[in-house]
């Protein structure tokens, strides 16, 4: 089993048969850990093997996945996972003790005080891994997703367009874009659709294009096979992009989780990143008042209101809260104070004490969003209020 | 002096009111803008129970503690260290607290604040629902207690408790209710937890309700059999 003092190997009796021992300085103890909890390999690990091999132990167990990865890509192949294991426990019962019976320290005492630096120096090091600004990556990430968005769109809508001279009548059965891609990546020339294995890589969207079938013969113009070829190269970029489009939301959601989980909670990963990238890291969103938040990715409009005097945007890039743009118009505005309220706060707690309130967040603006929808469910009579009010100026004025 | 739970001072104010406090073991430092007062030579820490739900526990009437000089506990989700710091004080030097936490954030401030002035505070940045993690460093413990806002914060406890938990040994587990299931009724989720508990090989020893220091919060304090 791994320690703070190094590895130890017993036997079902929970006697140590052999141990590989760390270097007593924290530093070293602390980095061998840490590597360690990566799942990497550190110099003990083979040394523990070979001592092992001697005995002429072929069975290892033990209760941490990552450590008997690290095992048998040391070359130690028959190594079990128990959790929690019986000699572990039994161990750990007596830990400091047996620290100090192998020789590692002195006293108990001394035990304790390698421990504690130990430990100190393993919890400082991922802190300094963890925080080392990480809002700043998923900031870059988010917006790296929003371009690859714009491309795919511009990629999709030609190859539909170029394709379509060949095959018009794929694109008009598959409306998705990432469908149509692939399934044009599949078909090829149009001649293929006719071809039982096509159709049964096709999945579930041979339904779609048997129907094509039934229709009979096709619109599109004949070509060659170099023709559909290039179109095809094309396509295989694009797809490849939607896949790269996809494993960059789940990094962006991972990435959240560790940097921003109540704001993560709150309003989505994606928009929570936006609204990171925008306000330039957490730290400063944070430090943002709700109003600003309230605006971010409105800059223009504020700036033209604020110019012109015409009337001021009533949300920035939150407006993707579907709560705001599923409600209706004179509603939004409402909406998107309360929302802005919301993610300011979490946006502190996020950097400030990393708490998790989140859920006592989502319930606060659900009912504030309820009740807004039941004040104000009848969109505003202005143009017909102003009319009345005048009436009653011209009237008071005549009498 | 708490008649009936060690290392625990009942102090009274000058006003009347009623506090607790514990044995200052790092003189001289506060660790969240606590008083500190003098007492016959012994430095006490007043104990707030609006920030701790475990001094809210023991103002709520709960009576008995398996907390005392000497005990080894494993406590998981320390925050900043506030609560944690009076366990510390009350099990003392020959004790440990094994102080687990997963946001990094928090746990730089724990660090500062806590476990750099103490030396039986043993800091682990961690998650609580991956006991294997810390394996490493935690010995076994004596008692047990959790404070995580998780769903299936009782799950957490008992597999923590079968990796490092005696027999026999005790566990606190606080319960924000509205962590695990914001739109089902606070009691409804206590039952559920002491449900998964006893499942788990626990005796519940006592509930305790922690109104008005915490809302929709419980302390339970529970036994391994």
């Amino acid at each position: 089993m791994g320690s703070f003092i190094g590895l130890l190997l017993c036997n079902d009796e929970g006697e140590v048969l052999e141990k590989a021992l760390f270097p007593k300085n924290y530093e070293i103890q602390a980095s061998k850990l840490y590597l360690l909890s990566k799942g990497e390999s550190i110099d003990e690990v083979k040394e523990l093997c070979e001592k092992a091999r001697k005995l002429g132990i072929d069975e290892l167990v033990v209760e941490d996945p990552k450590v008997a990865q690290v095992f048998v890509s040391a070359g130690f192949q028959n190594v079990k996972i128990e959790t929690p294991n019986k000699v572990a426990k039994a161990i750990r019962s007596q830990l400091l003790k047996l620290v100090v019976k192998i020789g590692y320290a002195t006293s108990e005492d001394e035990a304790v005080e390698i421990l504690h630096k130990v430990a100190f120096n393993l919890s400082a090091k991922r802190i300094v891994e963890a925080v080392e600004k990480r809002d700043l990556l998923v900031a870059q990430a988010v917006s790296c997703i929003d371009e690859i968005e714009k491309i795919l769109n511009i990629l999709a809508s030609r190859l539909r367009e170029w394709y379509g001279v060949h095959f018009p009548e794929l694109g008009n059965v598959i409306k998705d874009h990432e469908d149509f891609v692939r399934a044009l990546i599949l078909i090829g020339h149009r001649d293929n659709i006719k071809k039982k294995e096509v159709l049964e890589e096709l999945g579930p969207l041979r339904d779609k294009i048997s129907k094509i079938l039934e229709t009979g013969p096709s619109l599109g113009a004949n070509v060659l096979q170099k023709d559909v070829d290039v179109i095809r190269d094309v396509a295989s970029i694009v797809l490849k992009l939607y896949e790269v489009n996809e494993r960059l939301r789940r990094y962006v959601d991972e990435v959240m989780g560790e940097v921003a989980p109540n704001l993560k909670e709150l309003i989505g990963p994606v928009l929570g990143a936006r609204l990171i990238a925008l306000a330039g890291g957490l730290e400063r969103l944070a430090k943002l008042p709700a109003s600003t938040i309230q605006l971010l990715g409105a800059e223009k409009a504020l700036f033209r209101a604020l110019r012109t005097g015409s009337k001021p945007p009533k949300h920035g890039v939150i407006f993707q809260y579907p709560e705001i743009h599923r409600s209706p118009k004179w509603q939004r505005g409402k909406i998107a104070r309360a929302l802005a309220g919301k993610i300011a706060i979490a946006a502190r707690v996020d950097f400030f004490t990393g708490e998790y309130i989140a859920d006592e967040l989502k319930e606060d603006l659900k009912n504030r969003i309820k009740e807004i929808k039941e004040t104000y469910k009848s969109p505003p009579k202005k143009v017909v209020e102003k009319k009345v009010k005048k009436k009653v100026k011209k009237e008071g004025g005549s009498k | 002096m708490h008649e009936d739970i060690s290392g625990v001072y009942v102090v009274e104010m000058d006003d009347g009111s009623i506090r607790l406090a514990t044995r200052n073991l790092a003189p001289g430092i506060k660790v969240y803008g606590e008083t500190l007062l003098q007492h016959g030579g012994v430095e006490l820490r007043l104990w707030d129970a609006y920030r701790s739900k475990l001094a809210a526990a023991f103002m709520k009437g709960l009576k008995t503690s398996p907390l005392r000089d000497g005990i080894k506990v494993l406590y998981l989700g320390v925050a900043s260290g506030t609560t944690c710091s009076h366990v510390s004080d009350i099990v003392g030097n020959d004790g440990r607290v094994y102080g687990v936490e997963f946001s990094p954030r928090v746990m730089r401030e724990f660090l500062e604040r806590v476990a750099k002035y103490r030396r039986n505070v043993i800091p682990i940045l961690a998650d609580a629902r991956l006991p294997t993690e810390y394996a490493h460093l935690v010995e076994e413990v004596d008692v047990i207690y959790q404070d995580v806002a998780q769903p299936y914060q009782s799950k957490i406890l008992v597999d923590n408790a079968d990796f490092y938990l005696k027999k026999g040994g005790w566990a606190f587990l606080a319960i924000k209710a509205r962590s695990i299931d914001v739109t089902k009724e606070p009691s409804e989720v206590y039952k559920r937890e002491v449900e998964t508990l006893k499942d788990g090989g626990f005796e519940i020893v006592h509930v305790v309700h922690l109104e008005p220091y915490d809302v929709d919060h419980a302390m339970i304090l529970a036994r391994r059999t």
